[in-house]
């Protein structure tokens, strides 16, 4: 989309756009999919793989429009700034940030053109999914307490915190950077299926 | 009644607060009540009665359900079910008001030289600004998609459920890239990006009314947090 001169490693307005664009697209995912975890607690263990996988088609047009540093930065900027407007809270923003900037500098390594590095760097991408249950295992013993004095009963309590705790993060960190991996390839499949045929790319 | 933007950043921002701490007792709840109570006014001061009245409702039958009819020992599927959507409600509804509020109510160039006024970097402020504007975009888009394949007869891809994320996924991709590419168009005929520090039209200037509110929001998260941990 850009036009991308050798020297200019700045960002521009248009990248800007881009980012706020594919924020928005990758956020309403989110929404659809944390609308669907109400319905039952392991639901909301396994957006560890819900998200990966379907947020992985805008992501991979994302990166192919991705040329400078930076750009997944913001990007894991604004979704910490959204989760907190739409009260989930400040606890993960650290690990979206984290992995944001992880991110972006494994995918700059491949010069943001090579796919392996993009695999890679959308799986480290995605460990900010794991900034959803942050809440539910540093503040285990209040959270319970929480959401019981909010309503929640005490069966979806004791599931909720059976499928998400400290011993189960480990497992859930690795699931979302495997689906984000396995996601980046049907991603991969799905762009050049529809978008590079169509030269959007 | 026009409030200063940045007024109202402040609003989501102590809303956001009260909502992660747990209400447990019936003060707390009363505060967290007329916090949500503002903006849903606001909303009505604004002449946006449809959207005011309906989280209104929304949030008051979610509230009653939560507290007669869904308990700590209810057990069924459709119990659980009810209190997973009521608890969703009364967890994010606030924020969600407020910042439909702040959405609905700001202006685009009023946001940037707020922002701008608060010296954030230009990445933040434009990108933010671009995802504010695109929410509703991708709703529109969304139900046009929609009303394209029920007229061809497509309701649900055909039970498959990578079909179903496929028919909706790339049509919104492929028309919010071209949106993308015209809101460029359009920012860089304004100047957005440029070298020169940008001007603006809005003159930024907290009133009365805004300093009312920042006081009373101030008074809110202060009360809360003074009986939740302190009292």
């Amino acid at each position: 989309m850009s036009e991308v001169t050798p020297n200019s490693n700045r960002l521009k307005a248009k990248d800007f756009i881009t980012v706020g664009i594919f924020t928005a697209i990758i956020f309403a995912v989110e929404f659809v999919c944390g609308m669907l975890g109400f319905i039952h607690p392991f639901i909301v263990a396994s957006y560890v793989v819900m998200i990966p996988l379907v947020g992985a088609i805008p992501m991979m047009l994302f990166y192919t429009k991705v040329q400078k540093f930076g750009m997944i930065t913001i990007m894991s900027v604004l979704i910490a700034i959204i989760m907190f407007v739409m009260g989930m809270g400040y606890l993960g923003a650290p690990l979206i940030v984290v992995a944001g900037v992880i991110a972006d500098l494994i995918a700059r390594s491949g010069k943001y053109k090579s796919f392996k590095k993009t695999m890679v760097s959308y799986g480290v991408f995605c460990l900010w999914i794991c900034a959803n249950y942050f809440p539910v295992i540093i503040t285990a013993e209040s959270y319970r307490k929480s959401l019981i004095d909010e309503g929640y009963s005490a069966e979806y309590c004791n599931n909720l915190f059976l499928a998400i705790n400290y011993k189960t993060i480990g497992v859930l960190l690795v699931l979302c950077f495997v689906f984000g991996c396995i996601g980046a390839v049907i991603g991969k499949a799905v762009v050049k299926k529809h978008f590079e045929k169509a030269g959007i790319v | 009644m026009k409030l200063d933007p940045r007024t109202k950043l402040y609003m989501i921002l102590v809303v956001s607060a009260v909502v992660m701490m747990s209400a447990t007792t019936p003060l707390l709840w009363t505060v967290r009540i007329v916090i949500t109570m503002i903006p849903i006014f606001l909303l009505i001061g604004e002449k946006k009665y449809t959207s005011a009245f309906g989280f209104m409702f929304l949030y008051a039958a979610a509230m009653v359900l939560t507290f007669c009819f869904v308990s700590e020992s209810s057990t069924t599927f459709f119990k659980n079910f009810v209190t997973g959507y009521t608890g969703i409600i009364v967890q994010f509804m606030p924020c969600m008001i407020t910042a439909w509020y702040v959405v609905r109510t700001t202006k685009i160039g009023e946001f940037m030289s707020a922002m701008q006024r608060m010296h954030l970097p230009d990445g933040i402020t434009i990108s933010l600004a671009v995802v504010m504007r695109f929410f509703p975009t991708i709703r529109e888009e969304y139900s046009s998609i929609s009303d394209a394949m029920k007229m061809r007869g497509i309701a649900f891809g055909g039970g498959n459920a990578a079909k179903m994320i496929e028919y909706r996924m790339i049509p919104l991709l492929f028309s919010c890239v071209n949106i993308g590419d015209e809101l460029s168009a359009a920012a860089i005929t304004r100047g957005l990006g440029g070298k020169v520090k940008r001007t603006s039209v809005e003159t930024l200037k907290l009133r009365i009314t805004d300093w009312f509110f920042i006081t009373l929001f101030t008074a809110a998260a202060v009360v809360f947090i003074l009986f939740k941990y302190v009292l």
